[in-house]
């Protein structure tokens, strides 16, 4: 399998592996217990790569558009069996491959694009930007900053350049925006077991992929514009398809309409809307009866926002939530539409749904998964990525050479949530929690009652381990998240392989 | 041929002076029985009647197989109905049986009506003779089942329905069905009355009608109805579909035997997306719920307008890029060129308008309205264009309301059509877009026998409310001449801009009348100028295919495209000077009363209007050729009463003419053979040049008598002439090398002008021909176009001049063309006389200066059928249209 070589489009076909003359490093680290990571302890060597899905006009920055940073933190495994690691070592470097992949932790991290300056800290104080697996730097004390390189991929990579270079003294490097998605996505599908899962009804059901059988299929990003992608493997795949009805199209219009301050304010309305009062249905022109002979329910939308023409009603007499909820079905049943007639068009039975619009939100994927099998009879599923926001930055940070992730098999890979998870999809809001004492005070903060955790508004949220952070918990206060089925965690963490091998 | 140019009425210098022989070669006229038996017309006709009720039968869904004709017992209504001149329609007067079909929307009524409306009955005389000649019986050929008559498009707003039913009271539609079992009775019975509707709105309003109009509504399909309506438009109507490229429309002719499979997409509140196979064989395969309705109703949230044209209007005058993101925007301006996506492709409709910055009060409606527009259009075009490749088809119509002719909206899903599919698939539009509901559940009418109809069978003719609606009614309905002159005097004509005060009472008159509210702004009648107009269709079940064309499916009349615009403005500079002399002559033709001023008054207008609106876009009345716009011109006469303006000038020349034609005849019969021959086609071009409507010539005409200026004229006709045959001519007429060569059987000979035209340049030619033995058909206008001879005059000039010559005389009575003049003589003894070949005279079917061979009465058609030599004559015959026709047999064009 040399996938690398057959790669079509820019990047290069052989990549040097790390060798092992540079593991001394390792020794300097500090070791913990890899399911307790603390900041600025355990990040003694990483490197990252960022997606900047921003805009910026002359005034603003376009809230509701995310940075998506994906950054590693190399960590020695357990030393307690030092000795009996070496024993292993030496029997097995003769007959067994050598390990070229550093053991350490990839850690998912997004930030508010509106919130550049947060992110440029989070970078900062965790000094990501001063190591990089790059052999030249690898030893010295104080990192040469004019010649330090940051993998980025997304508009705002071309847009953000100079304040990188000014601020935190990097350059940027530009990874192109499908690469990155592909490669992302072909590592995540390849590298976690139940990366992708299928959302019916509310149900989500994880599928194993056999990663031998995952080409070719159908990758469809939903940012602010839709990207479809046929993917044949790595490096190969085409850009057959897309729609410019989008993230932004919900978020744009969901604005103008509603007045909602962010995305997920939007989204959130969603949840109690009723479109009925805003959509056409198949009753509301059929009087009630079903136009059965065409296969349409009674409840099928005629045609979104099709009541709203109604002489009696402006926009103020609709509600928010309705009209939040119209729109989300319209744009997911719509991309849901395309997709699948995109992957009948190449035979493809797979499509992937990834990109920041789906956010884990259960309705939208619901929607999305009923075009899908509504328009296909089944015969098509949609599935979605739990990684769904990083793929770009996955990508990209696939893009360093040398990194030997590539090689990375399922088994080596070990997925664990720290304390910071069960608040947060991974978005951080606020300074970084500094050491574990923060922490423990920051948890102190919150008061158990049964299972159910209500919380006061943190003031001061977990960066702590990359991935703490609050969105604010909603007013009703009932629940800590709007969507209480969304996945609570993105976060990976890299095992070396010997580690997973031997236990 | 930049002669082609040539001013209508001064012909003299310019390439008149032609003479095309068409000789197709002995091997074609070998083969002549053979292609007219693959070609011929009525075989046509049979073989589709089979294939029709073969689909019927295969029809999976709902519609009957077998669809009984009206049997012609029925037709003895058709005697009590008023005798008017069929181009004259007014409202509750012609409208004598009618019968309507509805379908009903969320937003807009469409309403097809169909008015009958009997044929001439003028020189029925005439006819019988010709019938009788030609063998021309309801035995032998296929009798005509369909009534002829008009059908109406209509629309009202959905939300204005009372004024709907106010429109069928008035005209009432709702009492006249073509159904057997009311045919007859004098007081109809309501309470069974049935109107077929489909669309939302027939399930809704049913007990409104109930109410206000007595009658049951029978609730048709709407996919049935769509696809039958868009079948019958596509079979029907010779260019109903045409692409929309940045702006440029372009018409296209779809051999309906080659129609099927087509994707029909139609955009109503939402889209559906339909596989049709055949008649009544359809599937629904796609739809997206993001339609017309979603922008209307997104729209009115976003913008506060008040109907969906003014969101519409809005758009016109919007850009996008405030709202929405770019692919430049992303990408810093560049290109992302690698995916084949350019910095101005959107990204994300909407996208911009994440800014915490503005709010909806910052964002211009025009900005809104637009990228709403742009979302909707282009995933509508997206997903068709998905849905044709899946079933491989290349073809795509879209209609439905929300596209409503609107350029952009036309324009953007093109786009999307043809950046999808790289250039390999085509959206094309309707014409009758809006319609195509209506229409089909017009079709659902058992009886109508429209099923069989054929596109030749189809005028479409354009009256004076077109330039202003699309159709639209809005007010009550005209109820006569008078008021359709009082609602053109509150026009003011400023140059080719019409600024018109908003109408309180529209006409309604011809079921096109009506306006929508002028814009407040009052620059522009159309709130989207690209919008096309609909006609009203007349069903002339009597019209055929002209027989001996070549390649029908080929043929294309008109030699002078006016999609050039360059051309257009010419002719309309033409016409429009032209155009107070028409009206002078047209005003005298009735006698100069008070009366005839206001009409002529009211022609001007209306057809100024329907210059503009040409002006404004070519294609606003479908493929415009010059036939069409002189054909306008007699029509928008006849609208206003005007039956023959040039009445007493063509009776002046005949008489002059006819007072020299001996003359000219003597001096012929001493010529020899070949110099009588090229004197006689010398003959043909003087007479047609010294057109009566020509000013050049009305100097002369002052300065000398008839002859003299015909002989003056002949005597300039040097050869070689511009298209110059005329060797070729001679060697088929007079043989070479002793060789005497056979007669020509029957020869067709069409007729231009009146006067020095018909009298001393065709009745020569023809009596030239007779002479030879071979028999001459005179072909002329059915009903007058300037100064053009019509059948109806023809046969007293014939008469006239057969005093002077017996072998026009024998000829004539052979042809039973003397029977009025000759008391003598009966028609059966004139037949007996077999002394003679005969002499006759036939109407073409047209009322214009122009002719397309595509629609010819059946009179002729039954005449072409033993011709085998076709000689055209004149400016709109034989070169404004048909200079390129090709015929199965030999054909001359002077």
């Amino acid at each position: 399998m040399a996938p690398a070589t057959s790669n079509s489009l820019h990047r290069s076909g052989s990549r040097p592996q790390l060798d092992l003359s540079k593991a001394a490093i390792q020794g300097n680290s500090e070791e913990r217990d890899p399911t307790i990571l603390l900041p600025n302890q355990s990040d003694d060597i990483s490197h990252f790569a960022l997606d900047i899905g921003a805009l910026k006009t002359s005034k603003s920055y376009f809230s509701g558009s995310l940075i998506k940073l994906v950054y590693f933190s190399r960590h020695e495994g357990q030393s307690i069996d030092d000795k009996r690691k070496r024993t292993v070592k030496e029997i097995s470097n003769g007959s067994r491959r050598s390990y070229p992949i550093l053991g350490g932790r990839l850690h998912f991290v997004k930030f508010e694009t509106s919130k550049l300056n947060e992110c440029l800290d989070f970078i900062s104080s965790k000094q990501l930007h001063n190591g990089r697996i790059d052999s030249h730097y690898w030893n010295s004390e104080s990192p040469n900053k004019e010649n330090a390189v940051i993998k980025a991929t997304g508009g705002g990579a071309y847009k953000f350049a100079d304040l990188f270079k000014e601020r935190l003294g990097v350059s940027i490097d530009k990874e192109d925006e499908m690469d990155c998605l592909v490669a992302g996505a072909n590592f995540l599908l390849k590298a976690i077991r139940h990366e992708a899962f299928t959302h019916m009804e509310g149900h989500k059901e994880f599928v194993q992929i056999d990663h031998n059988d995952l080409f070719p299929y159908l990758l469809v990003n939903v940012g602010s514009g839709v990207s479809m992608i046929k993917v044949d493997g790595d490096g190969k795949f085409q850009r057959v398809s897309g729609t410019n009805v989008g993230g932004g199209t919900y978020w744009g219009l969901g604005r103008l309409l509603t007045k909602c301050n962010s995305f997920d304010e939007l989204l959130e309305l969603s949840q109690r809307g009723d479109n009925r009062t805003i959509d056409m249905l198949v009753g509301d022109i059929y009087g009630g009866m079903d136009y059965s002979k065409i296969g349409l329910s009674a409840s099928t939308i005629a045609s979104s926002f099709g009541k709203a023409i109604s002489d009696k009603k402006e926009l103020e007499d609709h509600r928010p939530e309705d009209i939040s909820l119209s729109l989300l079905r319209m744009i997911s049943y719509n991309i849901g539409q395309i997709s699948y007639l995109n992957a009948l068009r190449f035979g493809l039975k797979r499509i992937f749904f990834g990109g920041f619009f789906i956010r884990g939100h259960a309705y939208t994927m619901d929607t999305i998964s009923f075009a899908v099998h509504f328009w296909s009879q089944g015969q098509a599923q949609a599935m979605f990525l739990r990684h769904e926001g990083f793929l770009g930055a996955l990508g990209a940070f696939m893009s360093y050479e040398k990194l030997g992730l590539d090689d990375l098999m399922v088994h080596q890979l070990v997925e664990r949530f720290p304390m910071g998870a069960p608040y947060t999809g991974g978005k951080i809001h606020g300074p970084p929690l500094g050491n574990l004492n923060e922490k423990i005070s920051w948890m102190e903060k919150f008061v158990l009652k049964g299972t159910e955790i209500t919380a006061p508004v943190p003031m001061a949220p977990p960066g702590t381990t990359g991935l703490g952070g609050f969105e604010v918990p909603s007013s009703k206060g009932g629940t800590l998240r709007s969507d209480a089925s969304a996945l609570m965690l993105v976060f990976s963490i890299l095992y070396p392989l010997w580690r997973c091998s031997r236990y | 041929m930049a002669g082609l140019n040539g001013d209508p009425f001064l012909g003299i210098d310019d390439n008149i002076e032609k003479l095309q022989y068409n000789n197709n070669s002995k091997e074609v006229i070998d083969k002549e029985g053979l292609v007219v038996g693959i070609g011929e017309d009525s075989s046509n006709n049979k073989n589709n009647n089979q294939g029709g009720e073969k689909d019927m039968a295969g029809n999976s869904i709902h519609r009957s197989g077998s669809r009984p004709q009206l049997d012609l017992s029925k037709a003895e209504i058709q005697g009590n109905s008023e005798e008017r001149d069929p181009t004259i329609l007014l409202p509750n007067q012609t409208d004598d049986i009618s019968h309507l079909a509805l379908d009903i929307g969320g937003s807009l009524i469409k309403l097809v009506y169909f008015s009958r409306h009997e044929d001439q009955s003028v020189d029925d005389k005439r006819k019988k003779t010709v019938k009788e000649r030609l063998g021309i019986s309801n035995g032998n050929r296929r009798n005509f089942p369909i009534l002829g008559g008009r059908l109406h498009f209509v629309k009202f707003e959905t939300s204005k329905l009372n004024e709907c039913l106010d429109f069928i009271s008035s005209k009432q539609l709702h009492r006249g069905r073509i159904d057997s079992h009311h045919w007859n009775s004098e007081a109809p019975a309501n309470e069974n009355a049935v109107i077929k509707a489909t669309g939302g709105g027939a399930y809704k309003f049913a007990d409104l009608f109930k109410e206000r109009l007595g009658v049951s509504i029978d609730k048709e399909d709407e996919m049935d109805c769509l696809v039958a309506g868009a079948n019958f438009l596509l079979k029907a109507i010779r260019h109903e579909a045409f692409t929309h490229m940045e702006g440029h429309k372009e018409f296209v002719q779809i051999d309906h035997n080659d129609l099927f499979p087509y994707l029909l997409v139609n955009i109503g509140s939402g889209v559906s997306i339909i596989k049709v196979d055949g008649d009544g064989k359809f599937q629904r395969v796609s739809g997206t719920n993001v339609g017309g309705g979603t922008y209307w109703g997104l729209g009115r949230l976003l913008t506060k307008c008040n109907s969906f044209d003014e969101l519409l209007e809005l758009s016109q005058r919007g850009d996008n890029r405030t709202i929405d993101m770019l692919v430049g925007d992303i990408y810093g301006g560049m290109d992302y060129s690698k995916i084949g996506l350019s910095a101005s492709t959107i990204a994300s409709s909407f996208g911009k308008a994440i800014s915490d910055k503005k709010e909806l009060q910052d964002y211009r409606p025009e900005d809104i309205s637009l990228s709403l527009l742009r979302m909707i259009s282009y995933n509508i075009g997206q997903i068709s264009y998905l849905n044709a490749l899946r079933f491989g088809l290349k073809r795509i119509f879209f209609g439905g309301f929300f596209i409503r002719g609107h350029a952009y909206t036309m324009d953007t899903i093109s786009f999307a059509v043809h950046f999808w599919s790289k250039g390999e698939a085509q959206a094309m539009f309707l014409r009758h877009e809006g319609f195509l509901g209506a229409v089909g559940a017009f079709m659902s009418y058992q009886k109508h026998g429209l099923d069989d109809l054929m596109v030749h069978h189809l005028v479409e003719r354009f009256p004076m409310g077109a330039p202003y609606t699309g159709g639209k009614i809005h007010g009550p309905p005209l109820g006569d001449l008078n008021e359709k002159i009082s609602w053109m005097e509150k026009f003011v004509l400023k140059g080719t801009e019409i600024t018109a005060p908003v109408p309180m009472a529209p006409p309604g008159t011809t079921g096109l009348g009506g306006f929508e509210v002028p814009s407040s702004r009052g620059a522009t009648l159309r709130s989207d100028a690209s919008a096309l107009n609909v006609g009203v269709l007349h069903l002339v079940p009597t019209l055929e295919v002209f027989p001996l064309l070549a390649d029908p499916k080929m043929y294309e009349p008109n030699t002078i495209d006016l999609s050039d615009h360059k051309e257009l403005e010419y002719w309309f500079t033409v016409l429009s000077e032209h155009l107070p002399d028409l009206v002078d002559k047209a005003v005298a033709s009735e006698g100069g009363t008070d009366d005839a001023k206001r009409r002529g008054d009211a022609f001007a207008r209306a057809f100024s209007a329907h210059l503009a609106r040409l002006m404004e876009e070519p294609a606003a009345y479908g493929k415009l050729g010059l036939a069409n716009l002189l054909e306008l011109r007699e029509e928008c006469l006849r609208e206003f009463q005007f039956l023959d303006a040039y009445r007493s000038i063509k009776q002046r020349e005949n008489e002059a003419s006819l007072a020299v034609l001996p003359d000219l005849l003597l001096e012929l019969d001493h010529m020899d053979e070949e110099t009588r021959l090229l004197t006689l086609i010398e003959g043909v071009l003087a007479a047609n040049i010294f057109d009566w409507g020509s000013r050049a010539c009305v100097d002369l005409y002052h300065k000398g008598t008839i002859i003299e200026i015909y002989r003056m004229s002949r005597n300039k006709m040097q050869r070689p002439w511009r298209v110059d045959d005329f060797d070729l001519f001679k060697e088929r007429m007079l043989g070479s090398e002793g060789k005497k060569p056979r007669p020509h059987k029957r020869a067709l000979l069409f007729v231009d002008n009146s006067g020095a035209d018909i009298v001393l340049g065709m009745l020569p030619l023809a009596r030239e021909l007779l002479r030879c033995g071979t028999e001459v058909v005179l072909v002329a206008n059915s009903l007058p176009a300037l100064n053009d001879v019509t059948a109806m005059e023809l046969p007293d000039i014939v008469a006239e001049a057969a005093k002077h010559c017996d072998i026009l005389r024998r000829a004539a009575e052979a042809g039973g063309l003397l029977v009025d003049a000759m008391n003598n003589n009966t028609l059966d003894g004139s037949r007996g006389n077999s002394s003679s070949v005969p002499l006759m005279v036939v109407e073409n079917g047209c009322g214009s200066p122009c002719i397309d061979l595509r629609q010819v009465s059946s009179e002729l058609a039954a005449a072409a059928k033993h011709a085998d030599l076709v000689i055209l004559e004149g400016m709109g015959r034989a070169l404004h249209t048909n200079f390129n026709a090709r015929f199965k047999c030999e054909a001359l064009k002077i």
